[in-house]
Parts: structure tokens; C-alpha cells; sequence
């Protein structure tokens, strides 16, 4: 598939390696990183900002759902949107039903829309590459038509929840401890950098290795004895537990939900931005939550028109494909590996220039 | 395989100036949209603006003196989204905004004013408002219009004493004391469009709307004045954008019969498509009377409807005709012209405009320092605003609920343009929302009788 | 549950809409038979010629059929540039990079479409709209009759062309394998050209038909090929005419179910539908995969 040929895929190290130097270096730079997203961030982000990363955690989380099956399994799937829609509305319909504790309805939403997202998964067992990404774009069609027809639920009663009120809708609950904007960013960060934990653990242990040998070809794996079907269906359950308690983060979020938001066509540029991202790196689902919700908010904030990004979007899928199938995650630290050689070299150049007129 | 970047740099370079190349045609194209004042709209204009006979409003103080002190800031979020587009709100009250400041400002003091955009993402919504009120700290919030918006951001509005003019659409609007609108939203315009058909003698209404969230919100004064009137009703929704149109129009025009009237709530594009449809198949004659909401009241759909709904289409009004020949109409033509540069005349522009010339009223009126709390506190207090684009003074007050423009008109096409076909007509109170506002207004002292 | 004659008019906007569906479908087909690529922005491809049409009689004053005749060429064009640009380097990958690659364009014609011509609502009406003839109590245009003839006659025309002319089994050969297709001594290049011009031909004049049929706006025009591709889906990409068929079966479908009141909600689930079962229908023995060739 798309990926297994991709010439510059960056070699992951094996599992006995697992605390070698670099790793040790990379768990501090994100350790640092994250104390600062946790600790600095909120208090110094403003309101409108804390709500915008708010996003981009939940969506780096999709994001790493389409990034796992694509660049780990090689199936593209174009209905992750409405995976993430089921699982909205699964926490909306749990949260207003019952009061359970906010992190077991979390965790509930996401194994219901696992078992769902799997069901979604089931065709790519027998289809394959082209034929998988559009029956579940087709899938997303059809989800997207039974959420316009029903609604999200809203606090009514009976299956679906929904009812239509004069004034004002009963918003979905957030966690006791996380009522406001700030302490709800830092709540959804923790879950976030779970989910993240939860991908490297399948992808440095035995789920890993065998997603490796069918995206690089599925016969070798069947003889050396991997159960194809068993980690294809294991991948889109993974995936989709992701997206579904994306969801429900997105669900407590503003408390409101609405079709609007789970348009079929958001599959495509999800795509285009996991595909900008990085399919081969962790770090690529978060450049991809970056250039999904926080760009748009920075061209907002600079009075440029959203259009403008979709079609950054285009030009970026178009330049993945031809020359970086590793996306930014990969290119960017490169070019500015590169960048930086260039410069230094310029200061040298320029240096002795610079005492000379000085 | 990507060892030889060569290639790959002359096709990004292919692309780049052939996007170059599209970019310099579509300017060109853009160009003449631009001379033309925004389309056919801008062109009415002028003509209208010749004509005109009664001379315009002034902006604000009217004295031509540029205000040149601190800048007051105002607010506004609009819904803009590939087929959804409410920045006109926002952008002309920007423009009347710009012509006050022009003419002495706030008595010396300039508008600065600061729009949002959101696509329909309550999150969006949501932290565009934080970021007016928290961020810019912004003195009011006028000209606000989205899908969304009310329902996201009401309570907000309600804990921080924001007291906003805007154009409601979502039922939160309409529900909540910190939100006034200069229209009536689409539940009021659809009872009004009702009454239309009404008085056309129909025996079966049929009510077609976009399926979005508060369509069972919308349909409640339609279904509550049907069964006072003793009128059968269907009531439909259809997703959109909608693809198979003509086999829409046939289904209402099915539903509704020989002696039934059609009613569609829906944006101006999506109307058209059904009205279109209807006439491509000859299915105006096949009911006994149309009636469509606001949206439908521009001069674009009876010109792109060419005749075949001439006389046949009851358009509620929410505000005045375009070509008006009054006061503040030819005052919103010339603030168009002058300052609202790729805007076009019509409803949303209108609404826009009012919003702003209240406000500007209303902080003409502050005495002392004009900041957050006086600004809302005189938005609140508006009372008795006079102006030639409603049927009757809008007043914003302390109610628990707002609808100060509860009257309205009944135009249809005629040739390129809308005609009056009905002048001003109470909203009926078969309608609760309606009832409780009649009432509010009573006991205030403020009712005023309007047509027949 | 409405009567016989309540049904009968929803045949007959069954079938144009059915139409849309197979000319979006037949245009996405023809490119993928021959050149091993689908075409994800045919649509909006067409929706910008559509709206440059637009945009030249609106306010440029042209005249109706040069300007008809732009959208056409621009379809033409820009669907050749891309081939010409991007078509050798992709070509060695496998379809759904392709498929992918396409949906760049799609983007960067969708953004640009927005851009420029947001705001308002627009029409722009065929002359062929207006005209039209009673089948029993329903009026039909003349548009819709040529959608759905321009379907049959393109499915017709491209079966026999791939059929019995030497380019078009050059094409057949080029989809299946490009290197061997080059070493027989086909131009290749040239080949393939062709095969993006005429695509880009049909959605230029799909995209015209497409304004007067479903609407004219870019986003609907655009992500209206989601829905076309299921008769292309239930054709496994691979006949013209299951894709004309499916096409029209779509339609029909999903107009009969418009006044039906407990499904009309629903209706427009009618083509994902049919093509997920359909799809999995078809693979129910085995592993799908393309052009014959393992994946």
C-alpha cells in the first residue's frame, strides 16, 4: 500500500533497544515539554487560546487513530470523522443518561465506539488500499445522514436523546475537577498523552511487529505465521477507542453538539492533515491537531480567510505524496537540521567579514 | 526514487504559475464584481440612489469631522462556512461603523470594530467569544449572527452582563435576556409566512425547512397557528445542500394538493433550487398559493427566478424593501457605496446596518465614560428607536426574552426585484413567544398597533 | 404510503437525478480505465468551470455559449495540467496514492472556489432548462434528457473506443501495466494526455449540466462525486456500463423513497448504502483487489 513503499520511512528501534541513549533524551525533552504544556501554558493562554488547544489535543488524538492504521498497518480509512461523531455521541447519550463518574463514561464511549469502529473495520479484512478507504468514506456518508436525521442527544429521553426544546439545551457535563477552561485543557491533555502512551506500548510491542510485517507484505506475514485477521481488526479497535474517547473529550468540551461538525468532507482534510503531519511518527498527530485546529484559529487571528488553508491542505497532500511521504513530523526537524548548517556556515562565512568592517 | 529533485521542482513550479495565471484571471473577473458594487445588488443601488427623493439619515453625529480619540471597541461573531455566510452582518455594521467615524465618531471617539468568524464549531463559537470579551475586551457585542452561536455562547453573555444586538437565528436567540435581534428569526417569519397563506384562503399548509438543529423549534408557531385557524398542516425537513431538488418540489407540491399552500423555510440558495426546480417541471400553478421566509426577500431570487413566481410567492418581510425611497434606507444605500466595498444590498446587509445605527445611537446617549458597562447598560436601554427599515420602534429593555420586531410585510417577485405585496401585519399571537412579548409591551406602555 | 400515480412523476426525477449520478460516475470510470486513476476532483473540476461561466456572463457580459465553451476548455486544461504534472511521477504508485493525490487538487479548487465566490447565493440556467415536453402529468427539460443521453452516449462511445481503436487498447494495456504497455512501443505520454484531456473535457461539461441539475455551489458540486462514486463502486471501477446502471438504480432509488414519509429522511443514504452492500456482496468470495493485479 501507499505507505510500504515510502522510501524514507524512519527506522523505529527494535524493542530490546528500548531505553537506549536516544530514547532516554527523547523522555526528557517530553517530559519537559509536557510539564510545560500542564503547568505553564494555561496559566499564560488566554481564554480563547486555552479553547483552541484544547482542540488540538482532542484532534491530534483522531489524528493519531488515522495515523496509526495508515502508517503502522497500511489501511486508510476516510471515516474516521464519523467514528469520532459515534463517539460523541455516545458519551453525550451515557453522560446524560447516568451519573456515573465522568472518566468511566470516557472510558465506556470509547469501548462502545470501539466495538462500532471495528464493525466499520470489518470490510478491511477482504478489501484492500483503494477499495478500503472508499466503502468507509461511503460509510461516513451514511453515518453522517442518520446524525443529521436523529440529532446529537440533548438530555431528552428514550435511545436517542434528543429533544427538541424552546430555549436553551442541557449541556454534557464535564468532570467536577476540571469545570473550567483551564483545568478542563490540563484533564484533557492527561487523557490525550494516555491515548499517545497507549499507541507507543502497540507499536514497541508484538502488535507493532506484526502491523509491520502486513504493511510490508501480507503474504510474508501469513507465513511467518501472523494472524493477519486478529491485528487488522486489533488496529481499527485501537484506532477507533481513540477516536471514540476523542469524542467524548470534544462532547464535554462546549457541552453542545451538532451535525455541522462531523461533515463528511472533514474526512478528507483529516486525511490531508495526517498525511502533512506524518504518518510514520507519534509526533506527526500532533502537528496534524496543530494544522486542523490551530492554524485555522492563527489565520483567523491575522483576518486571512479559511479558504486559504484548504487550500494549503491540497498543495500539502499533493507535496506529501510526491516528495515527503514521511510528512513534517519527519521533514521539518530535518530542513531545520539543514537550515541550521546553512546558517552557521553563513555566520562563519560572514564572521571574519563582520570584524573586518567593524 | 526521489533522488533527482530536479523534475519535481519544475512541476511545483508548473503549478505555481498556473495558480498564478487562475489567480490573475479570477482578480481580472474580480475586478468588474468589484465596480459593480457586489453584483446586481450594487447596481440597484445606484439606480435607487438616483432616484432617491427623500435625502438620507446622517451617520452618528453627521459633522464630517474624522473622531480621532481612544477607539471604543465592539464585537461581533458571524457563521461563515462554504455555503453558509452571515460576514455581511458583521462587515456592514463595520461600514456604518466607519461613516460614524468619519462624522465626529462617538462624540469624538472612534469605533474599532473586531470580527469573528466561526464554521459552525461550537468550539469555535465559544472561544471567539472569550477572546472578545477576555482578550480585546471589547465595550459591546453588535451585529453578532450565527447558526450557533446563541446556543453556545448565551449564558456566557448572561454572566458577563453583555447586552447584545444582533440577527438571531438559533432559538437561544430569542430565549434569553442578553440577546436582542433586529429581525425576528425564522420561527416568527416562518408564523408570519403562514398567515400569508392564510389569508389566501388555503385548506392544507406544508412546511418545508432545512433539517438543522431547532427545526421542531421553528415549526411551533406555524403548528400553533394552523390549529387556531383550523388549517391542516405537514410539516417537512430536508437535509441539505440538497441534491435531487425536483424531487422535492414534486413531494410538497404533492403534500400540499389542489387548494393547499407550500411554505419554505430555507438560505436563499437552497430555496432557489426548490423554486427552480418547481417551474423547470411547471409546478407553479399546482398549489393554490407559495410562501417563503425572510431569506427569500432579495432581488437575486426574483431575478434568478425569471418571471415564473411573479405575483405567486408571498415573501415575509422582516424588513423594509431596498428601494425604499425613506430616510435611513437611502442612508444604508449610501453607507453600502461608500464604505461597504464587496457587499451586497439585501437582508443581511440591512440587518447589519440597523445594528449598528442603534448602537451608535445608543452610545451617543452615554454621559460620561463610554466603557464596557455604560455601553451595555445603554444597549439594554434602548427604547422607542424610530427607523423606516421595521414596521413599528424597537426597543431592547430588561425582559426575560426579546422580540421587538414582531410586525412585518409580504412581498413577491416582480420582475428583477421584490414588491410590496402586503404592507405591515402583526406577527399573529396565536404563537406563545409572541403572546408573552404583546403582552411585556403592554404592561410597558410600549405597544403600538400596527396595520390591519 | 402514497398511490401508483403519486409514484410516477418520482420516476421520471428519478432518472435525471440517477443521470447525475452516472455522468459523475461514467466521467470518474473512463479516466480510471485508462489511466489508472480516479479522479477524486472531477467535480470540482467542473463546479469552477461552472462558476468561470458564471462569472463571464455575469459580469464580464459575455455571451452564454463562449462562455459555456471556457468551462469546458477549463475542465479540459486543468484536469491535463495535472496529468501532464503529476501523473508520470505518481504512476508507478499504488491507485489509492493516486486516488489521494487527486483529492489535493480537489482542495486547492475547492479553497480557491471559496474564496472567490462565497458569498451569495447563484444560478445560471441552460437554455435546455427551460425547455421542456409532458411525459404523462410530468415535465421533463430538456437538461435532464441530455444527462442522461450524455451518459449513455459516453458509456457507449468510450466501450467501443477502448474496444476497437488502437489507442484504446493502448490505454487498456497502460492501466493495466505502464512499463510494459512503454517497452511495446506505445507512446505513453501522449496516451495518457489524451485520456486527462477528454476526462477533463467530460467533468467540464459535467460540471455545467451538474449547475442546472443540482445546484450551482462549489461545495455541493464538489463533494457531490462522494455520492457518484457508489455507482462507480458497485461497477468495481471497472465496467461503464454497471456504472451507468448503478448510477441510475441509485436515483431511482432514492427518489422513490422521497415521499415516503418513514424513509424520506433517509433517502440520501441510498447510494452508500447500495455500495457498501454491493461491495461487500461482491467480495463475499475473496479479496478484492485492482485492475487484476494483487495489492
Amino acid at each position: 500500500m501507499t505507505v510500504a513503499e515510502a522510501p524514507t520511512a524512519p527506522k523505529r528501534p527494535s524493542p530490546l533497544a528500548r531505553l537506549d541513549a536516544g530514547d532516554r533524551k527523547r523522555a526528557v525533552v517530553i517530559v519537559v515539554l509536557l510539564a510545560f504544556v500542564l503547568l505553564a501554558l494555561p496559566g499564560w493562554m488566554s481564554a480563547y487560546w486555552t479553547d483552541v488547544a484544547t482542540q488540538v489535543a482532542i484532534y491530534s488524538v483522531v489524528a493519531l487513530g488515522l495515523g496509526l492504521l495508515m502508517g503502522r498497518v497500511g489501511l486508510v480509512s476516510l471515516g474516521q470523522i464519523a467514528v469520532l461523531a459515534l463517539g460523541a455521541w455516545t458519551f453525550a447519550r451515557l453522560s446524560f443518561a447516568s451519573g456515573m463518574p465522568f472518566p468511566i463514561v470516557l472510558l465506556l464511549s470509547g469501548l462502545i465506539t470501539m466495538v462500532l469502529g471495528t464493525l466499520v473495520g470489518l470490510p478491511a479484512l477482504r478489501m484492500s488500499g483503494l477499495y478500503l478507504a472508499l466503502i468507509t468514506l461511503m460509510l461516513a456518508g451514511a453515518i453522517a445522514v442518520v446524525l443529521t436525521a436523529t440529532n446529537f442527544p440533548n438530555g431528552g429521553g428514550g435511545f436517542l436523546g434528543h429533544i427538541e426544546r424552546d430555549f436553551g439545551n442541557d449541556s454534557v457535563r464535564r468532570p467536577a475537577i476540571a469545570l473550567t477552561d483551564s483545568a478542563y485543557f490540563r484533564y484533557t491533555v492527561i487523557a490525550c498523552v494516555l491515548m499517545f502512551l497507549l499507541a507507543l506500548v502497540h507499536v514497541r510491542a508484538k502488535p507493532g511487529r506484526a502491523w509491520a510485517a502486513i504493511r510490508q507484505s501480507e503474504p510474508a506475514a501469513l507465513a511467518a505465521g501472523v494472524n493477519i485477521t486478529l491485528y487488522k481488526l486489533w488496529a481499527f479497535a485501537l484506532a477507533s477507542f481513540m477516536t471514540g474517547i476523542a469524542g467524548g473529550l470534544m462532547a464535554a468540551d462546549v457541552g453542545q453538539l451538532f451535525t455541522f461538525q462531523f461533515a463528511t468532507s472533514q474526512n478528507i482534510e483529516l486525511l490531508a492533515v495526517v498525511l502533512i503531519g506524518g504518518i510514520y511518527s507519534l509526533w506527526g498527530a500532533i502537528v496534524a491537531g496543530v494544522f486542523f485546529k490551530l492554524i485555522p484559529a492563527l489565520l483567523d487571528n491575522w483576518g486571512l480567510p479559511a479558504d486559504l488553508l484548504t487550500i494549503l491542505f491540497g498543495v500539502g497532500i499533493l507535496q506529501v505524496l510526491l516528495t515527503a511521504p514521511a510528512g513534517l513530523a519527519y521533514q521539518f526537524p530535518r530542513d531545520m537540521k539543514r537550515l541550521g548548517g546553512l546558517l552557521v556556515g553563513l555566520f562563519r562565512r560572514a564572521a571574519p567579514a563582520g570584524e573586518r568592517t567593524s | 526514487m526521489r533522488t533527482n529533485l530536479g523534475p519535481v521542482w519544475t512541476r511545483w513550479i508548473l503549478v505555481i504559475v498556473a495558480a498564478f495565471g487562475l489567480s490573475l484571471f479570477t482578480a481580472a473577473c474580480g475586478g468588474d464584481d468589484d465596480d459593480n458594487g457586489g453584483g446586481g445588488g450594487g447596481g440597484g443601488g445606484e439606480s435607487f440612489g438616483g432616484q432617491a427623493k427623500t435625502a438620507a439619515s446622517k451617520c452618528g453625529l453627521g459633522n464630517k469631522k474624522p473622531a480621532t480619540g481612544e477607539p471604543i471597541k465592539i464585537g461581533a461573531i458571524n457563521t461563515k462556512q462554504p455555503g453558509t455566510d452571515f460576514s455581511e452582518i458583521g462587515r456592514s455594521a463595520k461600514a456604518y461603523f466607519d461613516c460614524v467615524n468619519d462624522n465626529g465618531g462617538i462624540n469624538g471617539r472612534p469605533v474599532q470594530m473586531i470580527l469573528e468568524t466561526e464554521a459552525t464549531d461550537p468550539a469555535q463559537a465559544a472561544a471567539a467569544a472569550k477572546k472578545l470579551v477576555e482578550t480585546d475586551k471589547v465595550a459591546g457585542l453588535v451585529g453578532n449572527s450565527s447558526i450557533i452561536e446563541c446556543a453556545v455562547n448565551h449564558k456566557y453573555y448572561e454572566a458577563n452582563d453583555y447586552y447584545v444586538i444582533g440577527a438571531g437565528i438559533a432559538p437561544e436567540c430569542y430565549g434569553t435576556s442578553n440577546f436582542a435581534s433586529v429581525n425576528m428569526g425564522p420561527r416568527h417569519s416562518v408564523t408570519g409566512a403562514a398567515q400569508y397563506l392564510i389569508r389566501q384562503d388555503v385548506d392544507k399548509m406544508v412546511l418545508l425547512q432545512s433539517k438543522v438543529p431547532g427545526t421542531e423549534y421553528i415549526e411551533g408557531g406555524f403548528l400553533a397557528l394552523a390549529k387556531q385557524e383550523g388549517v391542516d398542516t405537514e410539516s417537512l425537513a430536508e437535509p441539505v445542500p440538497i441534491q435531487d431538488a425536483n424531487s422535492v418540489a414534486l413531494r410538497i407540491v404533492q403534500a400540499a394538493g389542489q387548494n393547499g399552500g407550500v411554505l419554505l423555510n430555507f438560505t436563499p440558495p437552497e430555496a432557489l433550487k426548490i423554486l427552480q426546480a418547481a417551474a423547470q417541471q411547471g409546478l407553479e400553478d399546482r398549489v393554490k398559493a407559495w410562501a417563503c421566509s425572510t431569506p427569500c426577500n432579495t432581488d437575486f431570487l426574483a431575478k434568478a427566478l425569471g418571471g415564473a413566481f411573479d405575483g405567486k410567492l408571498g415573501v415575509n418581510a422582516e424588513l423594509n424593501l431596498i428601494s425604499a425611497d425613506e430616510p435611513d434606507t437611502n442612508l444604508y444605500k449610501e453607507v453600502l457605496k461608500q464604505y461597504g466595498k464587496g457587499i451586497s444590498l439585501g437582508s443581511f446587509s440591512q440587518m447589519g446596518f440597523l445594528d449598528a445605527r442603534i448602537a451608535t445611537e445608543a452610545m451617543l446617549g452615554i454621559k460620561g465614560d463610554v466603557n464596557k458597562e455604560s455601553v451595555n447598560e445603554a444597549l439594554e436601554g434602548v427604547k422607542g428607536f424610530k427607523t423606516d427599515l421595521l414596521c413599528k420602534p424597537w426597543y431592547y429593555g430588561d425582559g426575560p426574552l426579546h422580540i421587538p420586531n414582531n410586525t412585518d410585510r409580504t412581498v413577491t417577485p416582480k420582475g428583477d426585484t421584490m414588491v410590496i405585496k402586503e404592507d405591515c401585519f402583526e406577527v399573529s399571537d396565536a404563537d406563545a413567544p409572541i403572546k408573552r412579548v404583546r403582552d411585556l409591551e403592554k404592561k410597558e406602555g410600549i405597544y403600538q398597533p400596527v396595520g390591519g | 404510503m402514497p398511490s401508483w400515480d403519486e409514484f410516477q412523476p418520482f420516476i421520471v426525477t428519478g432518472l435525471a437525478l440517477g443521470g447525475v449520478y452516472a455522468l459523475s460516475g461514467v466521467g470518474m470510470v473512463v479516466l480510471y480505465r485508462t489511466t489508472g486513476v480516479l479522479n477524486l476532483a472531477f467535480g470540482a473540476v467542473g463546479a469552477m468551470g461552472a462558476l468561470i461561466a458564471w462569472q463571464l456572463i455575469n459580469e464580464s457580459g459575455w455571451g452564454e455559449y463562449p462562455a459555456y465553451l471556457v468551462c469546458i476548455l477549463f475542465g479540459g486544461v486543468v484536469t491535463l495540467a495535472y496529468g501532464v504534472a503529476f501523473g508520470p511521477p505518481l504512476a508507478g504508485r499504488d491507485p489509492l496514492v493516486k486516488a489521494t493525490a487527486t483529492l489535493g487538487l480537489a482542495l486547492i479548487l475547492l479553497g480557491a472556489m471559496s474564496w472567490i465566490w462565497s458569498d451569495k447565493a447563484r444560478s445560471m440556467i441552460l437554455p435546455t432548462s427551460t425547455e421542456n415536453f409532458e411525459v404523462g402529468d410530468v415535465l421533463v427539460n430538456y437538461t435532464q434528457v441530455i444527462g442522461v443521453a450524455f451518459g449513455i452516449g459516453v458509456t457507449l462511445f468510450t466501450v467501443a473506443f477502448l474496444k476497437f481503436t488502437k489507442l484504446g487498447t493502448a490505454m487498456r494495456g497502460l492501466a493495466n501495466d505502464r512499463e510494459i504497455t512503454a517497452t511495446l512501443g506505445v507512446p505513453v505520454r501522449w496516451v495518457e494526455a489524451s485520456a486527462w484531456l477528454v476526462s477533463g473535457l467530460l467533468s467540464g461539461v459535467s460540471g455545467l449540466l451538474l449547475s442546472n441539475l443540482v445546484g450551482l455551489d462549489a461545495a455541493t458540486l464538489t463533494f457531490l462525486v462522494i455520492s457518484s462514486l457508489a455507482a462507480a463502486l458497485i461497477a468495481r471501477l471497472q465496467s461503464l456500463v454497471v456504472t451507468l446502471i448503478a448510477g441510475l438504480v441509485v436515483g431511482l432509488v432514492s427518489a422513490m423513497a422521497t415521499p415516503i414519509e418513514s424513509i424520506s429522511e433517509y433517502r440520501n443514504m441510498a447510494p452508500f448504502v447500495l455500495a457498501t452492500v454491493a461491495l461487500l456482496f461482491l467480495s463475499r468470495k475473496g479479496r478484492i483487489s485492482l485492475s487484476g493485479r494483487s495489492v
